[in-house]
């Protein structure tokens, strides 16, 4: 048979037929995966999800493949007013095509229990375990020598793990549901207050890679929930001692004696300060005893003069010493919770 | 029994039309009156998806602050959902269930109206809370501790609304059970109904058992907001989960009540397009009802990252639901096989819900497997999900169903060359906004949020996606001209514009009060096809056994 225009073109119809999916295929799976894992769990739902994506391509260019066929193949000629055969089905292919589904979900069930075991595996000796505190709408990281961490919207808190060894979050909520969530991590859990007598919710993961990573919350949670963010620091052991023993020497409280004019300043329930106006000299320093009676933490920061207290936990009292300022009056605020605001006259 | 007799025929009114229209208990006007109010709230909930579209276009807060996109995202969902999808297709469904089954009329008339007029109502509601102090903000699942924390009355009327807007769904639930129980013409057997009475019924069925339980869910979280309840309140007893479980509970079954009726409409769709029966009818009968059954068994599958579920049993059970999920989709692929393709407007949506739905099916088994669930859970992949069911499902559908029955609703056709125009860029449209969420989620951009960081390379895709969102609303403008066009100077339509094979299309276009002067003789589950062609060549001819006309339902 001598090459002709029409064999030619079925050669470049058949050359179509199998680069299009193809093509495709390197479309959707190009553009379609998740960030490069680094943790040892992220690296098995990645694997996992590997095998979902292959299955899914395969599932999607077969049958949208079959649709464009059947749309170009059987399409109905002008004037053919002819009937089609009236196929009303056929048992044998309404097995085969129950038996392919079939096959496809416990073939992924099946995989996906065996990721799950890993995912979820805890292991008996931790390196780190942390207490992460979500509450609206920030992070409390407590570490186990004691250290605090507490975010505010000026400083997204920092969560310092070590590499290479299993951390343990121990997730707890201070009022609605929050979720931790590390993108590079692959996984995320919820943050529930359960109730009395139900243990909070643990996420355990060992990181494979040192670095910053960031996180946000994921479960929505009211009005400051996009501003809820973080970020994860991964660091060799020693570093990661190093970093909490750090964070305990924290400053320490302004003793009365340094404190020409002190000012009684504590936080409430429901967000507020009380007093809402406070009063202090001028061109002098001075301090704010300030005393967080309300359940979740607190600070004080005044933006004028780029103040940002130290915050204080619920039931506890710091005393701020304040740089001198000129007279006028000034917003303060909780760094936390920017609607928490009141005002402070400096001068008579 | 129900019979064909024909109601009173001194029907005239001399009511104004306004009257007529408000105080009607006529299916057909009512099943208009549905489809109208629910584009209405389509179109203000389409406004809210452009507001948010727009805030997120880029990085920074450009036009909102965060109350007011959360406002504009709760209740985009909840109108979307409650008071647009599962109202249209209602609509649809009391326009064409009782003309499919020779019936003159729903069971119910009256209870009926009342279903439809408790829609608007409650729609009304849960907007009012923009007049006082600002709508829900808690999103359309509205969790508890955050829903029973929130101050203002917005939450509250919400919560009376869709309280409204459920009990119409319960009632209208019965109605449509009753209906296609009982008044089913003689000689239209379960096994001949069309497909989309199928749906309908099954839908229903899921309806009557799911929506009480979030109605309970609603009077609970009322009294824990206003009377000193502790449903939900862990601090005194209560328990956060049980919530999630209520709704769920509801809302996976309500994802079946959503598409179920929309596979019903693809259903009748294609086969009058190919010029072939639908592929295996009973298979897809029988896939419908394991749907249904399966959808009370799936719904913790929302709550995969709550650590407070058994998840090898919610993973198992919402691969199985994958099975008669294909197996239609075979079946839909059957039916285009060796057929006569004519490509209307109403056929081209009914391919793009095959072709979008599919994509739709992938991505929510993709999500259904716990560890990969635990990254994409509550992120804009989650988004991509739902919208490719209900969206690219559920209201490509509507549209097929928009431009299928409109000639029968009032006896003209919509213009099929401004019905492809919209069809294109309602496609192309659809497919930019919403593909990119994928990819976002997959990258880690969390749903619900307003802002994002300018450095998580995220911005692009965003952009992307508002450039698609605003080619849907585009691509709504040639459709509503065609509406307009139509009733002004539209082709009329005659009773059987289509060739289709049911009931429906054996009346005048627009039917008569009570629908039928006569019926023709029903041997098979398409009677017209049998009076025009005879013996339609089925293969095992069961269907075709000598039964008189006015023979035993």
């Amino acid at each position: 048979m001598q090459p002709t225009a029409t064999s030619s073109r079925t050669r470049w119809r058949s050359a179509i037929r199998v680069a299009a999916p193809l093509l495709l295929i390197f479309l959707l799976g190009g553009c379609m995966l998740p960030p490069e894992p680094k943790t040892e769990a992220g690296k098995d739902v990645f694997n996992l999800y590997l095998l979902v994506l292959a299955l899914a391509v395969i599932v999607f260019v077969g049958v949208e493949g079959f649709l464009v066929y059947a749309i170009v193949r059987y399409r109905r000629k002008p004037g053919d007013d002819t009937l089609p055969k009236q196929y009303h089905g056929n048992n044998k292919i309404e097995i085969v095509w129950t038996a392919i589904p079939t096959i496809i979900v416990f073939v992924l069930f099946t995989f996906s229990m065996i990721t799950l075991a890993e995912v979820d595996a805890k292991s008996d000796h931790p390196g780190a375990v942390i207490e992460v505190d979500g509450f609206q709408w920030q992070w409390t990281f407590r570490y186990s020598n004691g250290a605090v961490v507490n975010g505010s919207a000026a400083k997204l808190p920092v969560l310092a793990v070590p590499v290479g060894e299993p951390v343990r979050l121990i997730l707890k909520s201070l009022d609605v549901n929050h979720a931790f969530f590390v993108p590079d991590f692959l996984i995320k859990r919820d943050l529930i207050d359960f109730g009395e007598g139900i243990p909070p919710n643990e996420l355990e993961f060992t990181v494979t890679e040192a670095g910053t990573y960031s996180g946000q919350c994921a479960e929505f949670c009211g009005a400051g929930h996009a501003d809820m963010r973080f970020s994860v620091q991964a660091m060799a052991r020693a570093d990661y001692d190093a970093y909490i023993a750090g964070l305990l020497a924290a400053v320490p409280s302004a003793s009365p004696a340094d404190c020409g004019t002190t000012i009684k300043l504590a936080a409430v329930q429901s967000l507020k300060f009380d007093p809402q106006s406070l009063s202090a000299p001028a061109g002098e320093s001075f301090c704010i005893e300030f005393t967080n009676n309300d359940t979740v933490v607190h600070d004080v920061g005044i933006g004028a003069i780029e103040f940002d207290g130290t915050d204080v936990q619920p039931g506890e009292t710091f005393t701020y010493v304040i740089p001198a300022m000129d007279a006028g009056d000034y917003e303060f605020h909780c760094n936390i919770h920017p609607t928490m605001t009141g005002t402070l006259t400096v001068g008579s | 029994m129900a019979t064909t007799t024909l109601g009173p025929a001194t029907g005239v009114s001399r009511r104004s039309w306004v009257m007529d229209w408000l105080t009607t208990v006529d299916h057909k006007k009512i099943g208009v009156l549905y489809i109208v109010n629910s584009f209405l709230f389509f179109f203000a909930a389409g406004i809210l998806a452009l507001v948010i579209r727009s805030e997120l276009a880029v990085p920074g807060m450009q036009f909102l602050d965060h109350d007011t996109f959360d406002q504009a995202f709760t209740m985009h969902g909840t109108i979307m959902l409650f008071l647009f999808i599962i109202p249209v297709l209602s609509g649809f469904a009391n326009f064409i269930v009782p003309l499919q089954l020779g019936a003159p009329d729903m069971a119910f008339p009256r209870i009926n109206a009342l279903s439809f007029w408790l829609l608007p109502l409650g729609g009304l509601l849960i907007f009012s809370g923009y007049l006082f102090g600002g709508a829900a903000a808690e999103g359309w699942t509205s969790y508890v501790p955050l829903s029973n924390r929130s101050p203002g009355v917005g939450t509250d009327l919400w919560l009376i609304g869709l309280t409204l807007v459920g009990t119409a769904s319960i009632l209208g639930a019965v109605n449509f059970i009753t209906t296609i129980f009982k008044m089913r013409a003689p000689g239209m057997t379960l096994f001949r109904m069309p497909i989309f009475v199928w749906t309908v019924l099954v839908t229903a069925v899921l309806i009557l058992l799911a929506t009480p339980v979030l109605t309970a869910g609603l009077i609970a979280l009322f009294i824990d907001r206003n009377y000193g309840g502790s449903f939900f309140d862990p601090s005194v007893g209560g328990n956060p989960i049980l919530w999630q479980h209520l709704f769920w509970f509801f809302g996976h079954p309500e994802v079946y009540i959503v598409i179920l009726p929309a596979m019903g409409v693809v259903s009748e769709v294609l086969p009058a397009f190919s010029r072939k029966p639908l592929f295996g009818y009973k298979a897809f009968v029988f896939a419908t009802i394991g749907i249904g059954l399966l959808s009370f068994s799936v719904w913790a599958h929302h709550m995969f990252t709550t650590g407070a579920i058994f998840l090898p049993y919610f993973a198992f059970m919402t691969a199985l639901i994958g099975i008669p999920t294909g197996v239609k989709m075979f079946n839909w692929l059957g039916t285009l096989w060796r057929g006569k393709l004519t490509f209307s407007a109403a056929m081209l949506f009914a391919l793009g819900f095959i072709s979008m739905f599919l994509i739709g099916g992938i991505n929510g088994v993709m999500v259904a497997i716990p560890p990969v669930d635990f990254h994409l859970h509550d992120t804009y992949f989650v988004v991509a999900h739902l919208h490719y069911v209900f969206f690219g499902g559920s209201v490509f559908a509507v549209f097929a169903a928009t431009y299928y029955w409109f000639p029968k609703m009032f006896g003209r056709k919509l213009n099929e060359p401004l019905g492809k125009i919209h069809f294109w860029i309602h496609f192309i449209g659809f497919n930019l906004a919403f593909f990119p969420m994928h990819e976002l989620g997959l990258l880690g951009m969390p749903r619900r949020i307003a802002d994002y960081d300018p450095n998580a390379g995220w911005t692009l895709l965003n952009s992307l996606s508002t450039v698609g969102a605003f080619m849907i609303a585009v691509s709504i403008i040639p459709f509503l001209v065609n509406i307009i066009a139509t009733f002004i100077n539209g082709e009329p339509a005659g009773d059987n514009p289509w060739d289709g094979t049911t009931l429906e299309w054996a009346t005048t276009s627009p039917p008569p009060p009570y629908n039928f002067d006569r019926l023709p003789p029903i041997h098979s589950e398409r009677p017209l096809f049998y009076l025009a062609h005879g013996d339609d060549h089925n293969p095992d001819g069961s269907d075709l056994d000598a039964e008189q006309a006015g023979g035993a339902a």
